[in-house]
């Protein structure tokens, strides 16, 4: 057995990679943002039993497998032409907000919060969840990991495993809940509203109340005007688990509103040569290349475009918020990029009071739990929002419900050309002729694609964790002039 | 998780349908067939980050299984690595909370008591970008080596002498 330290000569292979061109007078022309990619997962679905979908797709990725398992429990569904009762879509849901929950929680305070709380272009080595915890106090970090794991003790009681999850059968649920869970989950439902009313408070006084920081989000290089994408109810409010479709410009105008099983009417996807990722874009518009503006068919899927695509939340306080929010941009939709942490944090609150009202519903201790199958239609979608944007799965069969095909556009894979075009702008705005690139501008760099809190695992199929990622900066002539790395 | 009167966790991480990347979880899962030890959990994992706290906290002891791609490496070679010496393997790393060592230190600094009897084993591989339940040819032939690698580390190198084995039907 060796016994190594393992940088520098056992770099990880498979790096994420951002390509930096710069013109003659060393402004960026063009950048390029790539990253490896998981093959073969619709191979080996083909020829299992459909039903079996649910538990696999939760191993496409470790990092969101209960938007898998959703989006996968709702195709099932219609491959049978089955509709769930009240009760198991209620309990689908409660599981849901609990993801959300704990998801968010993790990507405001361990990813999003040192950007604004220890400094965008502070050391590397404090710009983390550890310098947030000693600038806010160790309460507060107590509290994060708190609240993380009750959220987590939620989604492993009703998911039977916190990640490999195994609730959803064709047509219901495997299981659901006595009154003595029902009230352990009520009040940690409290629990989670308190703390998110508490994260909103937080981002108020510490980004808001910064000329500094409110100046990158409104006038910084991290502006996009592209559509919006979300999943809305009947009332055009938010939803992550169910109702349709819904896209608006980039002046806030209707640009779509489209049943899961059309989704293919509505999107379609590109391939570039130097990407291992295909660029969905609005299928109507058609591609017209890595532009902003109302003529782009390039879209985002993301916690701020949801909120941008819906008329309100569908809860009070979460309402509330989403007011506050759109009154201080003055605007909407709004196409701040850093706007998507405040959007996160909406939804935070949402998914909270959601999860309160599904608790308190007297249906969720119902015993309905199942619609058994009775036929097998052959083909069917399930779209549910996951926290990194819309995730659509699509499965077809035979007529004994073996897997013939599958076909999953997962969160971020929506969001590749909306990154690298941040990514573009970011750099451009960051990267100045005279200017030295240090990790700090690396940083604000990265700013712009952590703010779509990017899901590599599932949109390259792939679980690399943090991203070993390398920067090139070429010249006209493609020769690396300079490399940062991490 | 807490230790629940088991004072050590063997923990296999990694993707099962992922190729070689399964590695750490079928380490894991087979030595919980061959050694019959209560005072021992085996658990399979699918990445680390803040739920490393959660994980590890009860143990005194902990030992990691985790895949490693490096540069010019032998498909099967085994490394060790303790914290103080780590910096990545394919999974003790998270895109979206922490990483390992920053998990480790906000434990520290939150008064959360983890052990600090960490070892990191990885395992070189070669694929765990196709999905496949099957190994690589070469990884599948070196996975018996490994196993018995392995279990003399255990064996030897954590003093654990009180394992009671049994074979395994697998």
């Amino acid at each position: 057995m060796k016994r190594i330290t393992i940088d520098p000569i056992t770099r990880l292979e498979g790096h994420g990679k951002i390509e930096i061109f710069l013109t003659d007078e060393g402004e960026v022309d063009n950048v390029y943002f790539q990253v490896p990619e998981l093959r073969g997962f619709e191979k080996f679905c083909e020829g299992r039993p459909v039903e079996e979908l649910a538990q696999i797709v939760t191993k496409i990725c470790g990092v969101c497998p209960g938007c898998h398992h959703m989006a996968a429990g709702k195709a099932i569904d219609a491959v049978f032409g089955l509709e769930p009762p009240p009760t198991a879509k209620k309990i689908r849901e409660l599981f849901y907000m609990a993801h959300f929950v704990h998801s968010h929680i993790a990507h405001f305070y361990a990813l999003a919060a040192p950007d604004f709380v220890v400094g965008p272009t502070a050391d590397p080595a404090e710009r983390n969840v550890l310098g947030v915890i000693g600038k806010v106090g160790k309460e507060i970090g107590t509290e994060v990991l708190k609240q993380r794991r009750l959220a987590q003790e939620i989604q492993a009681l009703l998911g039977g495993h916190q990640t490999h999850v195994v609730l959803n059968m064709p047509g219901g649920v495997r299981k659901g809940l006595n009154e003595s869970q029902r009230a352990d989950i009520e009040q940690k439902a409290i629990g989670f509203i308190d703390f998110a009313k508490f994260s909103l408070k937080l981002f108020e006084d510490v980004v808001l109340s910064n000329d500094t920081y409110v100046n990158l989000i409104l006038d910084g290089p991290y502006n996009l005007k592209i559509h919006s994408m979300g999943l809305v109810d009947e009332n055009n409010k938010v939803n992550f688990y169910e109702g349709k479709v819904r896209v608006v410009d980039t002046v806030g105008n209707e640009h779509c509103k489209y049943a899961a099983s059309d989704y293919q009417d509505y999107i379609a996807e590109r391939v570039e040569p130097w990407s291992y990722l295909k660029f969905p874009y609005l299928k109507k518009i058609g591609w017209k290349g890595f532009i902003e503006g109302q003529d782009s068919g390039v879209y985002q899927a993301t916690p701020l475009s949801r909120l941008n695509a819906a008329d309100g939340m569908a809860t009070p306080l979460a309402q509330e918020a989403y007011e506050k929010m759109f009154k201080t941009f003055n605007q909407k939709p709004v196409h701040a990029t850093l706007a998507m942490h405040w959007a996160r944090l909406v939804e935070l609150l949402y998914s909270a009071e959601r999860m309160l009202e599904l608790i308190t519903d007297p249906d969720i201790t119902g015993k309905d739990l199942r619609a058994e199958p009775k036929k097998i239609v052959g083909e069917g979608v399930g779209i549910v929002e996951a926290q990194r944007g819309t995730l659509t799965h699509h499965y077809w069969t035979d007529s004994k419900g073996l897997v013939t095909k599958a076909n999953i556009v997962v969160g971020t894979t929506n969001n590749n050309a909306a990154i690298c075009m941040s990514l573009k702008k970011a750099a451009q705005g960051v990267i100045q002729k005279g200017v030295t690139v240090d990790q700090g501008i690396l940083n604000m760099i990265e700013m712009a694609f952590r703010a779509y809190d990017p899901c590599f695992s599932c949109a390259t199929h792939s679980l690399p964790g943090q991203m070993p990622m390398i920067v090139n900066f070429r010249d006209p002539k493609n020769n690396i002039i300079r490399s940062i790395s991490r | 998780m807490e230790g629940q009167g088991q004072n050590i966790l063997i923990m296999g991480i990694g993707n099962e349908v992922l190729t070689d990347d399964a590695i750490g979880p079928k380490i894991a899962k087979e030595l919980g067939r061959q050694i019959k030890d209560p005072g021992i959990r085996f658990e399979s994992v699918a990445l680390g980050g803040l739920e490393i706290i959660e994980l590890f906290r009860g143990f005194e002891k902990v030992v990691i299984i985790d895949a490693i791609k490096t540069r010019d490496g032998i498909p099967g070679a085994l490394y060790l690595f303790r914290p103080d010496d780590f910096k990545e393997t394919l999974h003790l790393s998270n895109l979206h909370d922490v990483n390992f060592l920053v998990a480790l230190e906000l434990a520290e600094q939150l008064g959360i008591k983890l052990t600090s009897e960490i070892y990191i084993l990885a395992v070189e591989i070669i694929e765990d970008l196709v999905f496949s339940e099957e190994f690589t040819p070469e990884l599948a032939k070196a996975f018996p080596g490994i196993l018995v690698e392995i279990k003399e580390f255990l064996y030897n190198e954590l003093n654990i002498s009180e394992f009671k084995t049994v074979e395994s039907k697998a």
